[in-house]
């Protein structure tokens, strides 16, 4: 913000009037003269979306309905507050929920009761100084200037000062964010030397995860949690690691100790949900749904495939019709959400036939593909998977095949899909079917791969990027095949010269493959020559 | 008819819980009553409310305290050791305190390097200083001085008073078993067992943090020492 304490506009939430009345008067005292205050989440989100706050001072604890950091969450995530807004949150005492929940969006600062004048008023010119001094590095953040951005973040760093560890942070995940893995674990490496910080080493193991060194990302996350077992982002990690090798049972334990620790974390119970579900504990995931969904009720990232995760366990158990209920719930909570309406038809589909109900199924499944058509390229594997599973079942083998002969050729080269596809023909008792299948849609890919790499090498950029462009339409997810077209792209405009509208693209592909594929190697390459194409000097 | 198990510890944790809530308040409104009457009330009444407020204040401390080992007794506490500027802490202690200290008389300096940053759990080492200002201010005459430093690789931080010291039987015993309450004095000894558990808690590269009391500094009085690597 870029107003003085006393000329912002300032927000006070809090269920208690004498709190409301208390913290109001203190303001005023300051010089405030922009108060507003309210006893509810609603009327706060009502105000909010209104009016531009420059501070807002909320209670965590709010009696029924959304909490502090709900509300927090769904104002950032709507747009009402900016990165300038100044969010404190009071609380009574400090929780393990608040402080190592999975939680993004976190407030400027926490005030523990009793808040006094003198207290409040050091804080708030705290907390405008420092949001001063961060204002060029979230405008060159904000603007995708990632470089600029960690050269103020250095230049930042030179000086001591309690945001320290805050620019550190920050800088470390503009370099993951780039892809400069190497730098990054240097980064971390270099900040360990001097102390070891939770924060500090489990960035370390993520590096090792996205560079696919589980092994020593295990060890790193494991000796996070020996050191401090609270700091439950490591045990979040960790069970990420698990599951990428392979071992769901030990994912599910360490979601289960963590979720002892933090019982209200929304999140990690529904991966908690989504572990016990794959190790095939039906009665461990239908409780651990249940509770993911009581837990998000009030939160903007309440997400339907933790419905549709309850549906699937509630018709494996052979509850179809318990299933049918959750899935007309879904629909009444997720109005107007294509991917929800999605989930929801297929899942549909798997418990009629599970019913006994063919017709009724394959109804379903013909609403699914509707669905599907509507939004080409945005449907996760997992639908397309279960939705071949129920066409398997109902003998519609045609069908199955084709869905899975996208996921293969959006994938190919990701083992553990690739795994997941041979599990479904396994299970419809089409191994040898399967396995030709992933075999011929592999070999497509990569025949068009190499196609286009003979004419990249003999300079007919243009047709490769044709080529590339048209098979892209039926694989829209292959993030090799979109780092081949940006690799071409690249090459055309080092033989022609820059064009600022290939530019343009090619950045737009290269965010789409970090974002298919975090760890995709070509992706750094690319975007450090794209960097130095574009710098003035090139 | 089978009774259920009652958890006392955790049936103490949310009822403690709750007192803070409501002595939070009470603390908020008795400060604004003070700060507006001040001329309006005679010597006595307003020294009346000036020590309801010292009390008032003991007692959220204590809660706290409480609240804080639960969790610690329990491994639950978030600890969240990060680098902090100890000026900007020490100034704050003293600002949650100034309103009362002021009304006894009591004159508190900071004396800290303006530059000076160290890594430690803000809200636990809070804890700590404002327990020890919370002492300091029982057995001070008139001054409260705070002193940080950097020393080989341990930030210490002192809170000295010019009162008469802290008697010899203190001094000699080990300053974190000293759990045992004595009614003569009134001090159940919680905060100096608090206060060192926390101080332990601190540890890095083979070092770790710890509490002392000695007798002398800059004005002779008690001194209250927290090191931590």
């Amino acid at each position: 913000m870029s107003t003085s304490l006393k000329q912002a506009t300032t927000l006070v939430i809090d269920d208690f009037q004498s709190m409301r009345a208390m913290v109001a008067s203190f303001l005023k005292t300051m010089g405030v003269t922009g108060i507003d205050s309210v006893g509810t989440a609603r009327e706060a989100l009502d105000l909010l979306s209104a009016k531009k706050y420059d501070i807002v001072i909320c209670d965590y604890n709010l009696g029924h309905g959304k909490n502090g950091q709900q509300i927090l969450e769904e104002a950032r995530y709507k747009n009402y507050i900016s990165y300038s807004t100044i969010w404190i949150m009071v609380t009574a005492e400090k929780t393990i929920d608040m402080f190592m929940g999975a939680a993004e969006t976190k407030p400027d600062d926490y005030l523990l009761k009793p808040i006094t004048e003198s207290l409040l008023e050091a804080r708030l010119k705290k907390l405008i100084e420092k949001k001063q001094f961060f204002a060029p590095v979230e405008k060159a953040v904000k603007a995708k200037e990632y470089i600029r951005a960690i050269a103020l973040c250095n230049e930042l760093l030179k000086t001591p000062s309690t945001s320290t560890q805050e620019i550190q942070r920050i800088k470390s995940d503009l370099l993951i964010m780039m892809g400069d893995f190497p730098g990054a674990k240097a980064y971390f490496e270099s900040i360990l030397l001097v102390r070891s910080t939770p924060w500090a080493k489990t960035g370390l193991g993520k590096v090792y995860f996205m560079t696919k060194e589980f092994a020593l990302a295990q060890e790193v996350f494991q000796e996070v949690l020996n050191e401090n077992k609270m700091y439950l982002e490591a045990a979040d990690w960790l069970a990420k690691t698990h599951d990428a090798m392979g071992d769901l049972v030990q994912a599910q334990h360490v979601l289960t100790k963590a979720m002892a620790l933090s019982p209200n974390a929304s999140a990690r119970q529904k991966n908690l949900a989504d572990a016990a579900h794959k190790n095939g504990e039906l009665d461990v995931a239908q409780t651990a749904y249940e509770k993911a969904i009581k837990l998000s009720e009030h939160s903007v990232h309440k997400s339907s495939s933790t419905f549709a995760g309850l549906a699937k366990v509630l018709t494996a158990k052979d509850e179809p019709s318990e299933a049918l209920r959750v899935l007309e719930r879904t629909r009444n909570e997720f109005k107007n959400d294509p991917d929800a309406a999605l989930q929801t038809a297929i899942i549909e589909g798997m418990a009629y036939q599970k019913m006994g109900l063919p017709e009724k199924a394959e109804e379903a499944l013909a609403a699914a593909e509707e669905l599907m058509n509507d939004q080409p390229g945005k449907v996760s594997e997992t639908a397309m998977m279960d939705m071949a599973n129920t066409f398997f079942k109902l003998g519609k083998k045609e069908k199955g095949c084709d869905l899975l002969e996208n996921v293969v050729k959006n994938n190919h080269e990701n083992a553990g899909m690739i795994k997941m596809v041979e599990s479904v023909f396994e299970d419809a008792g089409m191994v040898g079917e399967g396995d030709a299948l992933i075999k011929k849609s592999t070999a497509e890919v990569v025949n068009i791969n190499n196609e286009g790499v003979v004419l990249a090498n003999e300079g007919k950029f243009e047709e490769g990027i044709k080529l590339l462009r048209q098979a892209l339409k039926s694989l829209p997810n292959n993030d090799q095949m979109i780092a081949n077209m940006c690799g071409m792209m690249i090459g055309q405009m080092v033989k022609n010269g820059k064009d600022d509208r290939i530019m343009f693209e090619v950045r737009e592909h290269l965010d789409r493959v970090r974002k298919i594929n975090p760890s995709n190697k070509k992706y750094n390459t690319y975007m450090n020559i794209l960097n130095k194409l574009a710098s003035p000097a090139a | 008819m089978e009774q259920e198990e009652i958890n006392f510890s955790d049936f103490i944790a949310s009822s403690t819980h709750d007192m803070k809530n409501s002595l939070s308040i009470q603390i908020g409104f008795l400060e604004e009553l003070m700060g507006g009457s001040r001329v309006k009330l005679d010597a006595s009444t307003l020294d009346q409310l000036g020590h309801s407020i010292y009390e008032a204040k003991r007692m959220n401390t204590n809660l706290i305290q409480i609240l804080s080992m639960y969790k610690l007794g329990k491994s639950i506490y978030p600890i969240d050791i990060a680098e902090q500027s100890v000026n900007e802490v020490l100034e704050e202690v003293v600002l949650q305190n100034q309103a009362i200290m002021e009304f006894k008389g009591i004159s508190v300096s900071v004396d800290c390097p303006e530059v000076c940053f160290w890594y430690f759990d803000r809200d636990l080492v809070s804890g700590i200083l404002v327990n020890a200002l919370n002492n300091a201010y029982n057995y001070t005459t008139d001054k409260i001085h705070l002193v940080a430093t950097i020393n080989d690789q341990m930030l210490e931080i002192r809170v000295e008073d010019n009162g008469r010291g802290y008697p010899e039987s203190l001094l000699q015993g080990n300053i974190a078993d000293n759990k045992g309450v004595s009614f003569s004095t009134g001090s159940t000894g919680l905060g100096f067992y608090f206060s060192s558990l926390v101080a332990g808690m601190h540890k890095n590269g083979g070092k770790q943090g710890s509490l002392a009391i000695e007798n002398g500094g800059t004005y002779g009085g008690g001194c209250f020492v927290v090191t931590l690597p």
